[in-house]
């Protein structure tokens, strides 16, 4: 377990993580605010482009027959291009999630109190581990770090 | 055809290579898993592709690969609308829960919708919401498995199913979410191989010209047909074909055999790329089902319809035969008998996923958490969990022999979808976006969405068919919607939100601070045991995450 060898010490800071005040942080409201701008219309833009070519199919039957070239109707390009809609926006949310959204929240957890890096081995939130500590008594091993 | 005749021996062959594949990796895997970690997240050992290759393999059942490449064959057009909102539900996903899930949950989706509210109606809400779930889309599989195998390998209806069970429980079983992972792997790559080899048959038959495949499709019309290259022939009401569009692309983020595969993964970054990896293995493979579907069209005609059975589930595999040489030749056996076993593979890997997620919400929610209150062992976690996979499956399995074949697949595979889209996603949603959200709108919402998109179906036309010759008119003429999806998804919304301003919450223990603070940065998330995972692999009882849950 190296991740912990600092850990007693980032551990206690964890504990005392105050999450209200780092959802006050600048930092993450530029976070949430980034993120919004994107998936927000983003999940507008889908969701209409979806439904109108489902009410399309239902209301519009003989348009999406047409035939655009030869056996290549309207109604087949018009469903590639849910496809290609997919394909776009997963791309475009992955790059800004890379470059964006992921040094936010490391900040956001520096300040905090905890480099992110350092999570996965020791993050207890404290109301977590008061709440369940009867328990790890009870049967479950204590981590030895 | 060689199809429904008797057994078929290089079917069997290949079904058992297949099948000592799955044994050797659940075996690798129970040697493997020990911890509740292990056994529900495979230790977060898996990486953001390898999750994409599962995510893709727990979702494109073999509705997804016999049945909508059967619906293209039958009517055209209208079979490609399944795969346009199957796909289209990714961008739901990705956008509102991959990543969230992941920072803020353990290894069900209970975990996520109780990080804030009082524990135990919470979870116990969940745990119902993901077991009505499992249990259409459970026994949708199992009897479309015993159907399938039935006509592909000659065995008994019974025996199939049983079959199906059996191996579905050893990977539960002995490999828990690790082996089921694999499985699911191996089972995306077979198919995707072999659909990919069937479209370059079928291109090749039209000088891969996919545009002289629709027009040799169009010939094969005839007048007794029902295909188009058109909507309207299979989703006759707008109105449905609005609701079932709901359904898929809002349910899929509903799925708890899927949202929980991103507990597997070691961070929220490797949930997100999984779920592009999974946008373009799934998007890919509809794509090529429009070949099959078509192809087949173009290639079998309007006589292979009747050859095609229920639905056109085997005009995927009959297209095999002709294009490996036909039927009696050693190419179009072969080719018939890899298509049925990558099928049986298909459905192996969905079942065993459903097990999973539906045991996770038994032994973890219900057991663990609400009846022991956190104070079981692991082992005993785990335990529970055999034993509760054990009882659904033989459920299932009772259920689906019993109801034989004359069970709906696609119709109760719809419901599922329903169900998921109308009881679990507004209430995990608003749970991780709507401060004011609570218990009992958690509560309220779940059961609104249960009983109505269930009840709606209860008195639909599907249920309430009409007089021999007429339409079907359902219990209410004012009613005659097939998929509930319309109606029961905004009263699953409607249910959290009254739920919510009608009551006040007391005892919560955490802030909607700290689960949005966790779930938009991954502070403070689950850890992985991927560093330490060489050596001992994931059996450590590993961090103090499970230490002082």
């Amino acid at each position: 377990m190296e991740r912990d060898g600092g850990g007693t010490d980032g551990l206690s800071r964890r504990r005392g993580v105050d999450w209200d005040a780092a959802e006050a942080s600048p930092e993450f409201q530029e976070l949430v605010g980034a993120r919004r701008r994107f998936v927000l219309p983003a999940t507008i833009f889908f969701l209409t482009w979806y439904f109108a070519f489902i009410l399309l199919a239902g209301y519009a039957e003989d348009f999406m027959g047409d035939s655009v070239y030869q056996g290549l109707t309207v109604g087949y390009c018009l469903a590639l291009t849910q496809f290609l809609m997919v394909f776009v926006l997963g791309l475009m949310y992955l790059r800004r999630a890379e470059n964006t959204y992921d040094p936010l929240a490391r900040k956001v957890a520096e300040n905090a109190g905890a480099a992110l890096e350092a999570e996965p081995q020791s993050a207890v939130p404290e109301s977590r581990a008061q709440r369940r500590g009867a328990a790890s008594a009870g049967g479950r091993p204590e981590v030895q770090s | 055809m060689s199809v429904l005749a008797a057994i078929n021996l290089e079917a069997l062959a290949i079904f058992a290579v297949v099948l000592g594949i799955t044994l050797g990796i659940t075996y690798w895997a129970s040697q493997r898993v020990t911890g509740t970690e292990g056994f529900w997240a495979a230790g977060r050992s898996i990486t953001g592709f390898q999750n994409g290759l599962a995510i893709s393999g727990d979702y494109l059942s073999a509705a997804s690969f016999l049945g909508i490449a059967g619906l293209i064959f039958i009517f055209g057009f209208d079979g490609f609308l399944y795969s346009v909102g199957f796909l289209v539900a990714f961008l739901t996903v990705m956008f509102l829960l991959a990543e969230r899930m992941r920072n803020s949950g353990k290894y069900t989706i209970a975990d996520v919708l109780s990080f804030r509210l009082r524990e135990r109606p919470a979870r116990s809400a969940a745990a119902l919401g993901t077991l009505s779930v499992v249990a259409f889309y459970l026994i949708a599989q199992m009897v479309g498995a015993g159907v399938l195998i039935q006509a592909l390998v000659g065995i008994k209806f019974w025996l199939a199913v049983l079959l199906t069970g059996t191996f579905m429980l050893c990977y539960v079983i002995f490999g828990g979410m690790l082996a089921t992972t694999w499985v699911q792997i191996i089972k995306a790559c077979l198919l995707m191989v072999g659909i990919l080899v069937m479209s370059l048959f079928v291109l090749e038959r039209v000088g891969f010209n996919p545009i002289e495949l629709f027009n040799e499709a169009e010939r094969q019309t005839t007048s007794e047909s029902t295909f188009s290259l058109g909507p309207g022939t299979f989703l006759k009401t707008p109105l449905d074909t609005l609701s079932l569009g709901m359904a898929l692309v809002l349910g899929t983020a509903g799925l708890p055999h899927i949202l929980m595969r991103f507990f597997t993964v070691p961070d929220g970054k490797a949930a997100r790329s999984s779920v592009v990896w999974a946008m373009f293995i799934i998007g890919g493979f509809y794509i090529l089902t429009t070949f099959i579907g078509f192809g087949a069209r173009a290639i079998l005609g309007q006589d292979g319809v009747e050859a095609a059975g229920t639905g056109g589930n085997l005009a995927a595999p009959n297209l095999a035969e002709e294009l490996g040489g036909g039927a009696g030749t050693f190419g179009g056996d072969l080719f018939l008998a890899v298509i049925a076993a990558v099928a049986f593979a298909t459905i192996l890997a969905v079942v065993a996923g459903l097990v999973l997620s539906a045991s996770g919400a038994v032994a973890h929610d219900i057991w663990s958490n609400v009846i022991r209150k956190g104070r079981d062992s692991e082992h005993e976690e785990i335990l529970v969990a055999r034993i509760a996979a054990v009882s659904i499956g033989a459920i299932a399995m009772a259920i689906a022999i019993a109801g034989g074949e004359g069970l709906n697949v696609s119709f109760m595979v719809g419901l599922a979808f329903a169900v998921a889209a109308s009881a679990n996603f507004p209430a995990l949603v608003l749970a991780l976006s709507w401060k004011r959200f609570n218990t009992t709108g958690a509560v309220t919402g779940v059961l609104t969405g249960v009983v109505s998109s269930i009840g709606l179906v209860i008195i639909s036309p599907i249920v309430w068919t009409g007089p021999p010759g007429e339409a079907d008119t359902g219990l209410f003429t004012w009613y005659d919607l097939n998929n509930p999806g319309l109606i029961s998804i905004p009263l699953g919304f409607l249910g959290c939100f009254l739920g919510t301003v009608l009551s006040k919450e007391r005892g919560a223990e955490r802030s909607f601070q700290e689960l949005y603070v966790r779930s938009e940065t991954g502070l403070g998330a689950e850890g992985s045991t991927v560093t330490h995972a060489e050596g001992n692999g994931v059996a450590q009882p590993e961090d103090s995450t499970v230490a002082t849950r």
